[in-house]
């Protein structure tokens, strides 16, 4: 196990698309890795990415070697009369021996339960669950013994929810954003056919395409233009949630800015509402991300545990989407 | 460096050395480009699997500070790395393009794609799919360029190693003394053009103001 100065100190939960950058997290100092199998069965199922089961299998050797766990994400919702991929996928991850499973669909919450009781249920972020009703339900019927809160809640929320809730949580702590409807998102399937929830990717790379425009870099989904850059702006993903669009004879961005999350600077607070863990978003980046982020959390999330003051990570800038940082809901000021 | 690139080169030791290079032939850079793609195939032989689902992709590689660009096929038996003098006519699935550094950390994962394509550094044409998945698979290989090539010249690596390291050095020192001579080239101008967008914002809200008090003074029909 990574040595942390006390007790109190938040888990770090980090993303691994591969297994290199599995090896990065956990050298990195992650207390828990997250992945995915190479398939629809969670959210991010891009070209090239995530884990054959062989790969879970030397990925979760290395990982435990080192003290640190392996959540396997199955987390998207399985398409209707066809759950093999997705129960093939539960039964797989309580055979090789993963730590946690994280899962979103409530049949598929059942199946984990009913076949394999020991292994630890998590409640996905794309179950939407931000009630303390909501996830004391999926605790007394399916044993979940954490819920990662969708990204809606402020911190003073998120108290509430851990004074009252049964359950560990874990919030997301640095990353891509989303419009925060975690689960219900139409946006992706409304332009490709394609989303998150069922397919498992969002925006798929398939409807995406770049043109350089003269010095401007246009970006288009599935035919739409989604936004245009000009030379040297920062850039962001081609989701149609973060494009740019002309309403009422003004452009901007309708739905949210390329922004990241970063939480580094609110680290205390979310320690003193009680969350149990902290979640690094990230699957789809690379291992130089993976081992960038981490390195920085896992030293402000120590210094948060003895209390100190969590300096800024300058070079987290780099890895921002759009160039720039945002508390998010956590902060939000807006109903 | 190439009169067709849309992306301009920054001034760099690579961009220097490919203007040195430009009036030489390609010939003797493809056996050793090919000797490359085995070795590194060699060590990471799952390497390209993902990239089978594209039947035989071709990527144009372009460091836009040499004289050349890279035309790689990861899918092709044995997989394909060649220079040529421009991607002109080559039927590319995708075309990659950026300063000769950026591609080599990217290659050895020392960077993070996303955030290299976040600040423009890095601009991607084409099928954005296969694009991600050779992405994804290099960087999940994990390759090591300069050992790995290191380990195929057997009691050699020890002193190649070290002329590596000393010419890394001193490529970093020249790029640091380039940096320095482009900031004392372009910094006057540079400020010059800060004050002058300061002013343009300036007046833009003048105006935006004077037009808001114009609508506020003219009464609805």
């Amino acid at each position: 196990m990574n040595a942390t100065p006390s007790s109190k100190a938040m888990e770090l939960v980090c993303p691994a698309g591969t297994p290199a950058a599995l090896r990065a997290a956990v050298d990195a100092g992650a207390d828990a890795v997250y992945l995915g199998f190479r398939d629809a069965t969670n959210a991010r199922n891009f070209p090239g990415l995530n884990f054959s089961r062989e790969d879970l299998k030397e990925g979760l050797a290395y990982a435990h070697g080192k003290g640190t766990k392996v959540f396997v994400a199955i987390n998207t919702f399985p398409a209707a009369g066809e759950p093999g991929p997705w129960h093939g996928a539960v039964d797989d991850a309580a055979m090789l021996g993963a730590d946690a499973v994280i899962l979103a669909d409530i049949g598929l919450i059942d199946y984990a339960a009913r076949k394999h009781p020991d292994l630890r249920r998590h409640l996905s972020v794309q179950a939407s669950a931000s009630s303390i009703e909501a996830i004391a339900f999926y605790v007394r019927e399916f044993g979940i013994r954490r819920a990662v809160l969708p990204r809606v809640l402020t911190v003073a929320e998120i108290a509430a929810i851990n004074a009252a809730a049964p359950v560990e949580t874990e919030v997301f702590a640095f990353g891509g954003l989303c419009v925060m409807a975690e689960g219900r998102c139409s946006l992706s399937s409304y332009v490709t056919g394609q989303s998150p929830n069922i397919c498992g990717v969002c925006s798929p790379a398939s409807h995406v395409r770049y043109e350089e425009d003269g010095d401007t870099m246009v970006s288009r989904l599935g035919g739409i233009t989604i936004n245009t850059f000009d030379r040297d702006e920062p850039a962001g993903y081609p989701t149609l949630c973060k494009g740019r669009f002309v309403a009422n004879g003004e452009t901007g961005y309708l739905f949210e800015e390329p922004t990241s999350l970063n939480t580094l600077q609110i680290l205390p607070d979310l320690m003193k509402a009680g969350v149990t863990a902290l979640k690094i978003e990230g699957r789809q980046r690379g291992r130089a991300y993976v081992a960038q982020v981490v390195s920085e959390f896992r030293k402000a999330v120590d210094a948060a545990a003895r209390g100190q003051t969590v300096a800024a990570a300058v070079g987290l800038d780099a890895v921002t989407e759009g160039g720039r940082q945002t508390a998010g809901a956590y902060r939000k000021s807006w109903h | 460096m190439k009169p067709d690139s849309p992306m301009t080169p920054p001034l760099s030791p690579t961009l220097l050395a490919g203007m040195a290079l430009r009036p030489l032939p390609l010939a003797p850079l493809r056996p050793i480009l090919a000797l490359v793609m085995a070795a590194v195939v060699k060590r990471h032989p799952r390497m390209f699997d993902p990239l089978r689902d594209f039947g035989d992709p071709v990527f144009v590689i372009d460091p836009v500070d040499l004289p050349f660009v890279f035309v790689l096929r990861p899918a092709a038996q044995p997989v394909g790395l060649r220079a040529e003098r421009t991607a002109e006519g080559i039927a590319a699935t995708a075309t990659i393009r950026g300063p000769l550094p950026v591609l080599l950390d990217l290659l050895e994962g020392r960077i993070d794609g996303d955030a290299m394509f976040f600040s423009r550094e890095l601009t991607i044409s084409g099928d954005t799919e296969a694009v991600l998945a050779l992405r994804n698979s290099v960087d999940g290989a994990g390759v090591e360029l300069v050992p790995e090539l290191l380990s195929f010249l057997g009691p050699l690596a020890v002193p190649a190693g070290k002329a590596v390291d000393l010419a890394a050095r001193v490529a970093r020192r020249f790029d640091d003394d380039l940096q320095l001579l482009t900031d004392a080239l372009t910094g006057p101008g540079l400020r010059r053009v800060e004050a002058q967008a300061a002013r343009i914002r300036a007046l833009e809200e003048r105006i935006a103001k004077l037009e808001k008090r114009a609508k506020g003074k003219v009464s609805p029909t």
